[in-house]
């Protein structure tokens, strides 16, 4: 998947699933859209369905210190890089 | 005139004499009986966390119990359908302190969401831990434990546990309900659970906000009530947090117990 279709998925499971309202890659996710560390568990579990592999606890910690949509993105290449390898 | 005086100085002594008694409770019937049944639990319980959660139910029940006999001025009336909720949310309404040690002494498997600083806490933050209680926010080592706890809420909630949540997050003054905290909705949507939710009256004038000693002479009646339930929104996959948490201040406005509040 390129970063472009990436984007385009997450982008659309904010909106639908979270309730986003405009998002930008750069938004402060808990700032400007009330995203906090629940709807961060509730993601990952997304993210496992999208990529169809279990995300180690490990990588989860990783990802709570996740800010903006652009961090999502990087987190998902950096875990799938490490998956394929 | 001189008559007032003695009784104001007496009523002062029996608070003081009451609120010894109930911290005489907290330190020797913890070390002398119950330490012994949690450190068995830690190290032979197949599952440490349930078996916490059914001591300190244990605990508190024998606090409130306490509390009881020793405040006689005050009533007791507690709706006896929340201590059948099981794999539920439980929103509360927030007044005092004793809130969360009524909802422990009722539920026996139970967990709640607890201001992180009290994880730091020494013997105390453990057991809360061990209990599965979840931190309130996910800095630093809270976020392991946040990850590991609503992972397993799914295997909880099958079991019959409860979680409890104040939405406000503080105690509140008076009737006016304060703005909720949204996360105790996004997991009732996260893991279809019903949201059960209680009114609770006048612990804040048993054990006043701000003050340390608990006010034993004054006649009224603690209620705690299970005003109303969200069930059918949690089930539908779609349902948004603000309707959840909207549905749900409706039920607290409609109680009389907070009549006219906002």
């Amino acid at each position: 998947m390129t970063r472009d279709e990436l984007q385009e998925r997450i982008v659309a499971i904010l909106v639908d699933e979270f309730e986003f309202e405009d998002p930008g890659l750069d938004d402060n996710l808990r700032d400007d859209h009330g995203f906090d560390s629940i709807d961060a568990i509730e993601l990952l579990a997304k993210i496992e369905e999208m990529l169809g592999f279990q995300i180690s606890r490990k990588e989860k910690e990783q990802a709570m210190s996740i800010r903006t949509i652009s961090d999502i993105l990087d987190f998902i290449e950096t875990i799938q890089a490490a998956h394929k390898n | 005139m001189e008559e007032n005086r003695e009784i104001t100085v007496l009523a002062g002594l029996v608070n003081w004499a009451v609120t010894i008694l109930c911290w005489v409770y907290f330190i020797f019937a913890f070390l002398l009986f119950f330490s012994w049944f949690y450190i068995l639990a830690f190290c032979l319980s197949r599952n440490r966390e349930r078996s916490f959660q059914y001591l300190n139910h244990q605990f508190f029940k024998g606090f409130l119990g306490l509390l009881r006999v020793l405040v006689p001025a005050r009533q007791w009336r507690i709706d006896q359908r929340i201590a059948k909720i099981r794999g539920s949310i439980i929103v509360c309404n927030h007044r005092s302190y004793l809130d969360p040690l009524i909802l422990l002494s009722l539920l026996p498997r139970s967990k709640t969401i607890v201001k992180t600083i009290f994880f730091k806490a020494p013997v105390f933050g453990w057991l809360m831990s061990v209990s599965g209680y979840l931190p309130a926010t996910s800095d630093g080592k809270n976020g392991a434990r946040m990850i590991k706890h609503l992972e397993n809420m799914g295997t909880f909630f099958e079991d019959g546990g409860n979680l409890f949540v104040f939405p406000e997050g503080t105690r509140s003054r008076g009737t006016d309900l304060r703005v909720f905290y949204r996360g105790v909705f996004k997991i009732a949507r996260m893991y279809h659970r019903p949201i059960e939710v209680l009114g609770l009256s006048n612990t804040d004038k048993l054990f006043p906000p701000g003050k340390f000693v608990f006010e034993t002479w004054k006649q009224d009646i603690i209620r705690m009530e299970r005003i109303g339930c969200v069930n059918s929104a949690v089930r539908t996959r779609r349902v948004s947090v603000a309707d959840l948490e909207k549905e749900v201040r409706q039920i607290f406005q409609k109680s009389s117990m907070f009549a006219g509040a906002l």
